[in-house]
């Protein structure tokens, strides 16, 4: 990693100032800075330590939550990324509710770490591919549910596929989330041959996945960021827009704060790096790849979201083809009326 | 009585690996019947409520809360259980997982990283694997070596430099293990148990270890050593000294040992050492006889014998109903295998029922292939002629496809004997693409029992239902493609026997 001018680097890659007892102890330059994390750096704020894992930790400022971590845990809308050298944050001694300052030019945790902005460069999700037709998603979203279904673990939603029918060996998770799950597609299908105006509809398709299932993130709240990112590049915006407006409507306290703020996020269109080539991957018609993109986020976390993409996508495909007819006789109407 | 302990830790985040973690931790502790642990959002109460381990502590927790929900047979056990799981709750670096990503380069890091390590697995070239076991044999640390081509004086120098330093060598070549309820390499997820197992071979086993386990038995330990530890030049070095831990092992109750016959003088070393034991003993050397067993040990002459013998009960190998193969085909077996043991002991049953076979890894009493018409034919896919340069069955089952379409099209051949073998490492959905296989070569399902065309389609699934690829699940994709599931591959192996006429049960 970079050295500033009075910095040593020690055995393992850290930078570890020997000047002055007043300088912190460990200078980590941050490389890249999510959109939403960056903007929320420069109006600068005071936090603090929420959570410490070994590659990341989570500073919280009210209700945004920005994660600091290393290049391993990939870019994110609310992820800055710092050099670590390969060491453990957990080994560091942060702790949960050490106080945090954020300003413009860097960030300080108590008086041990500063994260300076200098070298920073912004992150952006990059572009959508182009989509493949209807049919080859279908046989993609296919693809990936019977990948999914042998490879997920038991916890989360990833083997949803496999429990159509309530039987022995179903998880408690597996009992509430299937009728759920069907709710939500129900409401999708709905949304996307707009036979429901989602501003007067129930929430509750949609609300009864906010917080639903094990991990840091809920299997519920990894789900629908999946089925957000696939509309949104699928460029249903309708839908999009829809599903975007009914989490932010959804009462607070439904999931955990870090979560939430994820979820918001997603819902205004920002998704992290994996999801991006995930999806990416899906929409080209890569099962496989889309499979190695997510298999290493969380525990469930990534089979969730390929979960809420392969279900989303489902319900999209077959709205598409079901109204593929009928716009095909519309432009034909309109071809002959011209005559 | 049951008691229900929920304990609620305020604003606490973990990793979702380690919550997951430590959730299975705490729900295999003594006496827990149910457990979880959740943040306490609404939803995750429900799914406590349903699971029935909501108590009113749980149940006043807020969304950033982590819920610790269990469910045990007494107060004591739940107490215990409850102190562990907080202890896990605490200690979530001491114990977390490294990601891929930040996996260390030297086998020094991994054990900066990681100072209680005392096993490392070892997948490198055959030219470096020695090298890379002896730097960890002199980091203290026991090894399991999973690449092949090593030459056995290597081998056998390794492992007495390793029992000079009392640690052990499992391998080379050495594919399956579950140490410590850990499965490593090819292995399954089968409940911790009483049952200990020595092998040399890696499907055996995975095969007695899944059969124990759907039995609703377990396993303490299984130690493969490498196909080549009974070799007179190796000298059983690992297979003694892993009769020596299994002796040590309080929880382990019964051995099971399971090879290819040993070298005489190998297995008089073997079985000498077994008799000093205070445990009783399952010994399955796949087609040797005349074994001059000690009192403490019985013979066993399959797989599934032995897994029976080591239980102390009969398996469940109740059958399909099963067809005769049509008057048009002809009457011989063909079996392709992924497992080499599974291979084996097909081939064993065939001959002990008076059957010719032959195959590309002869077992004692069958022939090699002569390319002529051999009769009976058992091929075993992950032979090194296979799998030079691609992948192991097991791995990637499209390395049957072209033997699979062969016996199809064969009229001479009326059953055909699979093995389809799960558990980590293996294919995500083997069944899946047997299933695929078979549909575009247009067998109808319905019509596979009485079609009048095309051989019977008999196949073991070696697994177990908590593996990756869940065994029910895959048992039923083969079933709806019209393929006959046995109970086990020994009953596999019967069932085509009893289906050409040539015997009954």
């Amino acid at each position: 990693m970079t050295l500033d001018t009075n910095v040593m680097q020690s055995r393992d890659g850290w930078n570890i100032r020997t000047a002055s007892h007043a300088d912190p102890d460990v200078v980590a330059p941050i490389l890249r800075a999510g959109i939403l994390a960056r903007e929320f750096c420069r109006g600068g704020a005071h936090a603090e330590v929420a959570a410490v894992f070994e590659r990341s930790l989570y500073l919280r400022s009210a209700d945004i939550f920005v994660c600091l971590g290393a290049p391993a845990v990939g870019n994110g809308p609310l992820t800055l990324i710092a050099n670590f050298g390969g060491s453990n944050l957990s080994d560091l001694g942060f702790r949960p509710g050490r106080p945090a300052f954020i300003c413009d030019r860097y960030i300080a945790i108590g008086d041990k770490a500063r994260f300076p902005f200098d070298r920073c460069e912004l992150w952006r999700r990059p572009r959508w591919p182009r989509a493949q037709s209807s049919l080859q998603l279908t046989e993609v979203a296919r693809a990936i549910a019977r990948l999914t279904a042998a490879e997920a673990p038991e916890e989360g939603l990833g083997r949803l596929s496999c429990w159509h029918e309530r039987g022995a060996g179903e998880t408690p998770l597996m009992r509430l989330a299937r009728p759920r799950v069907a709710r939500f597609q129900s409401w999708m299908n709905d949304v996307l041959e707009a036979q429901r105006d989602p501003t007067t509809a129930s929430l509750e398709p949609v609300v009864g996945l906010i917080g639903l299932g094990p991990g840091l993130t809920p299997s519920g709240d990894d789900f629908l960021a999946g089925a957000l990112a696939i509309l949104d590049a699928l460029a249903e915006r309708q839908a999009h827009a829809a599903l975007a407006r009914t989490i932010a409507a959804a009462p607070r306290g439904l999931t955990s704060p870090l979560s939430d703020c994820l979820l918001r996020a997603a819902a205004a269109g920002h998704v992290g790096e994996t999801l991006c080539r995930a999806i990416s991957a899906v929409i080209s018609g890569a099962a496989e790849t889309a499979v190695a993109a997510i298999r290493h986020v969380g525990h469930s976390s990534g089979w969730d979201m390929l979960t809420g993409v392969t279900t989303t996508l489902a319900v999209v495909v077959n709205a598409r083809l079901r109204t593929a007819p009928a716009k095909i006789l519309c432009r034909a109407r309109q071809t002959q009326s011209k005559y | 009585m049951s008691v229900i302990l929920n304990e609620v830790r305020r604003s606490t985040y973990l990793d979702s690996i380690v919550l997951m973690r430590i959730s299975r931790q705490v729900a295999t502790l003594p006496g827990v019947e149910e457990a979880g642990l959740v943040i306490g959002t609404p939803a995750n109460k429900d799914i406590l409520r349903e699971a029935g381990i909501l108590g009113p502590d749980g149940d006043k927790a807020e969304p950033g809360d982590l819920i610790l929900a269990l469910r045990a047979e007494d107060s004591a056990a739940g107490e215990a259980a409850l102190a562990e799981a907080k202890r896990l709750i605490d200690q979530p670096a001491a114990s977390g997982t490294t990601s891929p990503v930040d996996a260390p380069r030297t086998l020094r890091a991994a054990i900066r990283d990681m100072p209680d390590a005392n096993l490392a697995l070892i997948s490198v070239p055959g030219h470096f694997a020695i090298d890379e076991a002896r730097k960890a044999l002199r980091l203290g640390l026991n090894v399991m070596i999973f690449s092949d081509n090593v030459p056995i004086a290597d081998e056998a120098a390794l492992k007495r430099e390793a029992r000079d330093l009392g640690l052990l060598v499992m391998g080379p070549d050495c594919g399956t293990a579950i140490i410590g309820g850990v499965p490593l390499a090819f292995a399954n997820v089968v409940p911790r148990g009483d049952v200990g197992i020595i092998g040399a071979s890696g499907t055996g086993i995975q095969e007695v270890s899944c059969l124990i386990a759907r039995a609703g038995r377990g396993i303490s330990h299984a130690i493969g050593t490498g196909g080549r530890d009974l070799n007179a030049q190796v000298g059983a070095i690992t297979t003694l000294m892993a009769i020596d831990a299994l002796d040590a092992d309080a929880a382990t109750r019964h051995v099971v040992l399971v090879s290819k016959p040993p070298a005489h003088s190998v297995a008089t070393l073997v079985l000498d050492r077994v008799a000093q034991s205070p445990k009783p003993f399952t010994v399955c050397f796949l087609g040797a006889r005349d074994l001059a067993l000690p009192p403490n040990a019985r013979a066993a002459a399959t797989l599934e014998a032995a897994a029976e013998l080591a239980m102390g009960a009969t398996s469940a190998t109740a059958q399909a109903k099963l067809p005769l193969v049509h008057a048009d085909r002809g009457k011989l077996v063909r079996g392709l295998f992924a497992g080499g043991t599974l291979c084996a002991e097909a081939q064993i049953i065939f001959t002990q029922a008076g059957l010719n076979v032959a195959s590309n890894v002869p077992a004692p009493g069958a022939s090699p292939v002569t390319g002529a018409k051999d009769g009976h034919l058992m091929i075993d896919l992950g032979a090194d002629e296979f799998t030079r340069g691609r992948p192991h069955p097991m791995i990637e089952p499209a390395v049957r496809d072209h033997a699979l379409a062969e016996a199809l099209a064969d009229p001479e051949v009326g059953v055909i004997l699979l093995d389809v073998v799960l558990g980590h490492g293996a294919h995500p959905d083997p069944a899946g693409h047997l299933a695929a296989v078979l549909a575009a070569g247009a067998l109808v399902p319905e019509a596979l029992a009485e079609r009048d065309s095309g051989p019977l389609i008999l196949a073991c699934v070696t697994g177990t239902d908590s593996d990756p690829q869940p065994r029910a699940a895959q048992v039923r994709k083969l079933t709806e493609a019209g393929v006959i599931v046995a109970e086990s591959n020994a009953d596999a192996a019967r069932m085509a026997i009893m289906a050409i006429g040539a015997s009954n049960r």
